[in-house]
């Protein structure tokens, strides 16, 4: 035992001053209530794979995304809600249970457009409540799902086409069936280790007839290829027992992907598209002997483009000759196939999937690499939903302005900047086009906020953009004399440099470096990949259809970055494997590939950070999935690379993209894995899985704001995702974790000011959430608080009590938001409900006072308010405007006091007036005459008819008080003169009133010793303080 | 008030042991009805009048609670000595006050259907079995970093826009000591359709002998939107069935 602790202490040594003993919490326990925010955007939405209806309720249908989840709408597709949030957020299949559509959907994950981008699934899930909750229900290694069909007849028999493996033979491919709802599969079909299901259909009628096409295909990171001998059409007529092939008038040779659907109305009529060697032969095929013999009717080109992408065909349930293609821009045919037309525009290209209404076949859905569409004249407008933000980011950026602005590039959808806060929260209006084609890196100049970088895929065009004055210019570099042709990666490496604001690296097979933001370039490297030639025959890639639009490229750099404390030292990693280091500029270079353990040859170096705290260190993670590798790598050097050490524990599960490490403390490392952010404090030990408003989507890239502490991550399918303060992570120890409570050191919160208008979004538009601008008590909870009493309080300089906050009360972090405002007034009661009740001031910056009481014990800790630096009030200013609200509070409850004098007074002397019997002790005792004249003043000090709406009554002392007091409020300036004027004139006839009160008080004082004699009540009402401290 | 904790945590500390066994949703319920005060004690219970302070927004309001056997309601909240009913129901119709001109209106006539046949008191899970309800243990989830047993409790159907549907939500009871500190629902109608509101129960005291959880949280997508700290809480108090009864001017 004491070997073992002296080897660690040992080992931490080695790994730099900063190592910490492994810290025995994890997950929940250390986020608590640390959540993150989705800012979208939806503006141009994601790649949807899937659409799926309700076979009965033609409001329900669910769109299933390639990286972003399930979304299911009730409304016919105007709103969207994410259902399948904890799972795999790749979708595959979709399909609702005939018998019981509103309980049992199931899902299949795994996108089956295999394109260079795709991820993988992780099996198969099924939830029996409508969508609220899933189960795994197995088949893990299917990697992706193409078909899900249950028998109508019997609903626990089910059958699911795998596609399986795209980088790797795989065994795990073919039509499995469960008969007793998903607890066991059977294997019922399987052709070989490289061909998997591609589409399984059932016959409209008979259960037992089905149709399963089979594709031979293989994607590596430098190739892809469709087709083979494997490639067919399958039929079984006794549920899949026995297959036969179905190719009689099929091309012969080899074939490719094959889609096919039976036609609802006549399930003797049956399409599907062929790919094959030939081109005279490629196209669409129908059929009106249930797959006995075939026709080709067409070769148009979007029945023939890429078959990996769009093979899907969509027949019309109420008519078997209207048939929908996926393609590029997608096509219909109204007469059985022979001929056919473009859908409208106006869409998003590559159309995936269609679906029909049950019960109007002019209603029609679509989705496409851009989101989800809906038609309602039968396919020639289309309408796109706008809050389904499924975006694909491949990375982002920030800036240094405030708000912060995030910029980042998109699958297919460009490149776009964004602000991170918008009053009134970030709507799709907000973002802005910086980019065309498919966007990637996208980097804002580090010092002049109105340039921009960004690219298109394979570099083929590289951007600077100048916001300010709408303008483009393309700055890419090109070979010089003697260079060979520059091999760019389909996601080009583009970087900033943090020591020289106008630099901008770009890396080719070589780093090309350009010091006046990227009109000349110097080429700072030799080729720093293995230059494989066996890997650059991209121009032969596709198999029968040829694929060459550079996703495939390969022996590329693909990972730039130069340190941030020397920039003469430059990482760069490559998609072949190599890790290159120099540190000096680019004259020499270092491989250091080999100097990393157990990492498979030609691991794909995806991202390098340098770190932030030691010129040697640095953070590798490599990918290893485009050889059908799912392991995560992830390694730190402390000597320049010279050594490396794996820094993955058991508690990741799949592979990694991205690493950041913290500005602050270097055991705190960010992870975007395949599955979701990773984060661990204790320098990789251990790993925890972020999961508060954070599904398991892949993240790409991490951004971490310098000094707002927050962590923008880009994710391949919702978005951009935010966790806005993460410093309380920094502080997290074992002494801590082993206190009752904690309370964590938070930046002083600069106030918020009063903001604009903002917040047009209407329904079914998607808008991000802002981050939190109030205040925030953070603490640790070592436990959750159950049972028995606690509080929080805010306390004032003068230990005034000033706010009552409800507590968190997670184990972990807690997060608990204060307005810093004081509490309302109380205001004058009247027929009506005035805004002031509802408002208190905000208070000075300063230090403020928080008090947890917990059970039998008391926490401190203080709370900094400062105003914020940028502001446009100075501290006078707002010495005024907080002392005008406090003029125009306590008018308020001066007035509110005056009112609860006369109701009170009312009560009291309706309750002797029955008493007043003679006329001699009425003029004895004149209080019914005083009273009445009190509910005259009463009527000039509030409203006392009318409603909360339209049928107001015209405004009182009151409400026009409140109303002075709310424009004071709403402004955290200086109050305007003529707001401060008004203040006086409504304060002298509050003070008229106080006057007239006391005269008729002193009346009735005067009356008190007859009064008392004749043997009648007090006429006494409550104080102030007792008016104050009353619920009513 | 010391005494009452101390009580508690013991059969708090006693009931863990046993409860690390608890298997099935029937035990789990079982449990959880023994440790907040036993069956017997919660038949005894035939009304409730709560006072508590609500905050939400930033805002915060006196509210009042009144329950009664078998299943009438009313909240209300006070603003500027007004009483505003939040929701009310009498045993066959649902109300509120409407903010504008602060009169009360009834709510949807399937709103008021659904009511009758899912509102109960006070709690559901007492003699869930006579009520027709039916519960199923989904598993183990953590709540807010602590591991929970979860339960699905499923009432009678309800409508929906006109449809039949199912009306569950699910609970999670506390492993440790077995009560209930969370309860998540699905908004069934409106533009919150499919949105899920999580219930969290804390600051659990006892009253004449029956454990009730003074603070009640809602949560929205991980966000609180409404949360209520009881300040008084009455058994057995009479409550004319008027209070529960539409207004009539």
């Amino acid at each position: 035992m004491k070997k073992f602790t002296l080897l660690s202490s040992i080992l931490s040594l080695s790994m730099g001053v900063f190592a910490q003993e492994a810290l025995p919490i994890k997950g929940d326990e250390i986020f608590g209530s640390m959540r993150a925010r989705h800012i979208g955007p939806a503006l141009m939405s994601g790649r949807i794979t899937d659409i799926e209806g309700h076979p009965t309720n033609n409001k329900v249908l669910f769109a299933g995304a390639a990286g972003g989840g399930v979304w299911k709408t009730g409304d016919g597709g105007v709103t969207f809600n994410p259902i399948f949030d904890k799972h795999n957020q790749s979708i595959g299949a979709i399909t609702v249970d005939p018998k019981n559509p509103d309980q049992v959907i199931w899902v299949g994950t795994g996108e089956i457009w295999t394109r260079n981008s795709v991820t993988i699934g992780d099996g198969i899930y099924k939830s029996t409540d409508g969508g609220q909750n899933w189960t795994n229900m197995g088949l893990a290694n299917s990697e992706r799902i193409s078909s899900i069909k249950v028998n109508p007849n019997n609903t626990k028999e089910v059958f699911v086409g795998v596609l399986g493996a795209l980088w790797s033979d795989s065994q795990d491919r073919g039509v499995y069936k469960t008969t007793d709802g998903g607890k066991t599969w059977e294997k019922i079909f399987y052709v070989n280790a490289s061909t998997g299901c591609s589409d399984l259909v059932m016959d409209p009628k008979n259960p037992n007839i089905m149709y399963a096409s089979f594709w031979e295909f293989r994607r590596t990171a430098y190739s892809f290829n469709s087709g083979g001998e494997n490639s067919a059409l399958y039929k079984t007529t006794d549920g899949g027992k026995t297959w036969n092939k179905i190719h009689n008038g099929f091309p012969t040779g080899k074939l490719g992907r094959i889609a096919i659907a039976a036609a609802p109305s006549n399930p003797n009529i049956l399409y599907s598209v062929i790919e094959s060697e030939k081109d005279a032969d490629k196209g669409l095929y129908r059929s009106e002997d249930a797959g006995a013999s075939w026709k080709r009717t067409n070769g148009d080109f979007e029945l023939v483009v890429r078959p990996f992408y769009f093979s899907r065909i969509v027949v019309d349930p109420k008519n078997p000759d209207i048939v929908f293609k996926a393609g590029y821009n997608g096509s219909v045919s109204k007469d059985g196939g022979k001929t056919f037309k473009a859908i409208g525009g106006g869409i998003h290209a590559d159309i995936h999937d269609f679906w029909f209404d049950i019960h109007d076949s002019n209603r029609i859905y679509l989705c496409d690499d851009g989101g989800f569409y809906r038609s309602y004249d039968g396919g020639s407008i289309w309408d796109m939903a706008k809050g389904i933000p499924v975006s694909q980011f491949y990375q982002v950026a920030i800036d240094n302005q405030t708000p912060f602005k995030v910029y980042g590039g998109l699958q297919d959808n460009g490149s776009w900047v964004g602000p991170s806060s918008k009053p009134g929260g970030i709507e799709n209006r907000d973002w802005i086009s910086v980019g065309a084609g498919d966007g990637f890196r996208t980097f804002p100049h580090p010092k002049d906020p109105n340039i921009v970088y960004s690219e298109m895929q394979g570099a083929e065009n590289i951007w600077r953009i100048n916001l300010e004055k709408n303008s483009v210019k393309t700055i890419k570099p090109f070979p010089e004399s003697n260079d060979p042709k520059f091999r760019f990666n389909w996601n080009t490496p583009i970087t900033t440099s943090p020591h020289n604001a106008d630099r901008l690296y770009v890396g080719s097979q070589f780093l090309h470096k350009s010091d006046d933001r990227g009109e000349t370039w110097v080429k700072i490297s030799p080729d720093l990949t293995t230059n494989d030639p066996a890997k650059q025959q991209q121009e032969n890639s596709g198999g029968l259809s040829m694929d060459n639009s550079g996703a495939e490229n390969h022996c590329t750099i693909f990972a730039i970055n130069e340190s941030p404390l020397d920039q003469n030292i430059i990482w760069v990693g490559t998609d072949d494997g190599n890790v290159q280091l120099t540190q000096d500029g680019g004259k020499t270079w270092t491989n250091v590939t080999a100097n990393i353990p157990n990492l498979p040859k030609n691991t794909w170096a995806y991202f390098i950070e340098p770190s932030s705290f030691d010129k040697n260190t640095a953070y590798a993670v490599f990918t290893g999935y485009t050889s059908g590798d799912f392991k995560p790598y992830v390694y730190k050097t402390t000597d320049a690379g010279k050594t490396w050490k794996s820094i993955v524990s058991p508690d990741l599960k799949s592979f990694v993209r991205n690493i950041k490490e913290d500005y602050k403390n270097p055991n705190l490392l960010f992870l975007g894995t395949e599955g979701g952010l990773y984060v661990t404090i204790d320098g990789g030990q251990n790993w925890s899985q972020f999961k508060n408003n954070m599904p398991p989507v892949a993240v790409h890239w991490i951004a971490l704001h310098p000094t707002e502490d927050a962590l923008v991550m880009a994710t391949h399918g919702r978005g951009v995702i935010i966790i806005d303060d993460i410093s309380p992570l920094r502080q997290l120890t074992k002494e801590i974790i082993a206190k009752d409570l904690h309370f964590f050191t938070t930046k002083p919160t600069k106030m918020a000011e009063s903001g604009a208008f903002g917040g047009y979004a209407r329904m079914g538009e998607f808008v991000g959430e802002n981050p939190n601008s109030m205040a925030q008590v953070v603490y640790y909870l070592k436990s959750r608080h159950t049972f028995g009493k606690m509080s929080l309080e805010i306390f004032d300089q003068n230990d005034k009590k000033i706010a009552d906050l409800a507590p968190g009360k997670s184990k972990g972090i807690n997060y608990v938001d204060w307005t810093y405002s004081l509490k309302p007034p109380k205001v004058a009661k009247g027929k009506t409900i005035i805004q002031a009740g509802f408002q208190g001031p905000t208070v000075l910056p300063g230090p403020y006072k928080v008090k947890i009481t917990k059970g039998a014990k008391t926490y401190e800790s203080t709370l900094n308010l400062i105003a914020n630096p940028k502001s446009i009030h100075t501290a006078d200013d707002r010495k005024v405007q907080f002392e005008t609200a406090m003029k125009l509070f306590n008018m308020s409850e001066e007035l509110g006091y005056l009112v609860d004098q006369i109701d009170n007074y009312k009560i009291k002397i309706d309750s002797i007036s029955p008493k007043l019997t003679s006329t001699k002790l009425k003029k004895q005792f004149p209080v019914a005459d005083i009273a009445s004249k009190m509910q005259t003043l009463k009527e000039t000090l509030v409203v006392l008819k009318g409603d909360n709406y339209v049928g107001a009554a015209e405004p009182q002392l009151r409400e026009k008080i409140s109303g002075l007091y709310g424009e004071v409020l709403s402004y955290t300036g200086r109050p305007t003169n003529a707001q401060l004027a008004s203040m006086k004139v409504l304060d002298e006839k509050l003070s008229a009133a106080k006057t007239q009160m006391e005269g008729f008080k002193a009346s009735l004082d005067k009356l008190a010793p007859a009064m008392v004699k004749a043997k009648m009540p007090e006429l006494k009402v409550r104080s102030f303080e007792e008016f104050k401290a009353a619920e009513n | 008030m010391k005494k009452t904790i101390k009580l508690l945590l013991a059969s708090v500390l006693t009931f863990a042991a046993t409860f690390a066994q608890a298997q099935t949703a029937e035990e789990i319920v079982n449990k959880y009805i023994e440790v907040t005060g036993g069956a017997a004690k919660w038949a005894e219970l035939k009304s409730v009048k709560m006072t508590a302070k609500g905050k939400q927004g930033g805002m915060e309001f006196p509210i009042t609670s009144l329950q009664k056997a078998p299943n009438l309601m009313k909240q209300s909240v006070s603003f500027q000595g007004k009483e505003i009913t939040m929701s009310a129901f009498d045993g066959k119709e649902t109300w509120k006050t409407n903010f504008m001109t602060m009169k009360a209106e009834k709510g949807e006539a399937e709103d008021s259907e659904n009511a009758a046949k899912s509102m109960d008191f006070p709690d559901p899970f007492l003699d869930y079995k006579a009520k027709g309800y039916s519960i199923a243990l989904e598993g183990e989830e953590k709540v807010e970093g602590t591991d929970c047993y979860k339960i699905k409790l499923t009432k009678k159907p309800i409508k929906v826009d006109g449809k039949e549907e199912e009306d569950f939500s699910f609970y999670f009871f506390d492993k440790e000591n077995g009560v209930v500190i969370m309860n998540r629902s699905v908004m069934k109608k409106g533009p919150g359709k499919d949105q899920a509101i999580e219930t969290l129960m804390s600051d659990y005291q006892e009253v004449n002998g029956l454990f009730f959880p003074f603070t009640v949280s809602q949560k929205m997508n991980g966000q609180v939107v409404f949360s209520m700290a009881m300040e008084k809480l009455e058994m057995n108090v009479a409550i004319d069935n008027k209070e529960f009864a539409f207004p009539i001017d």
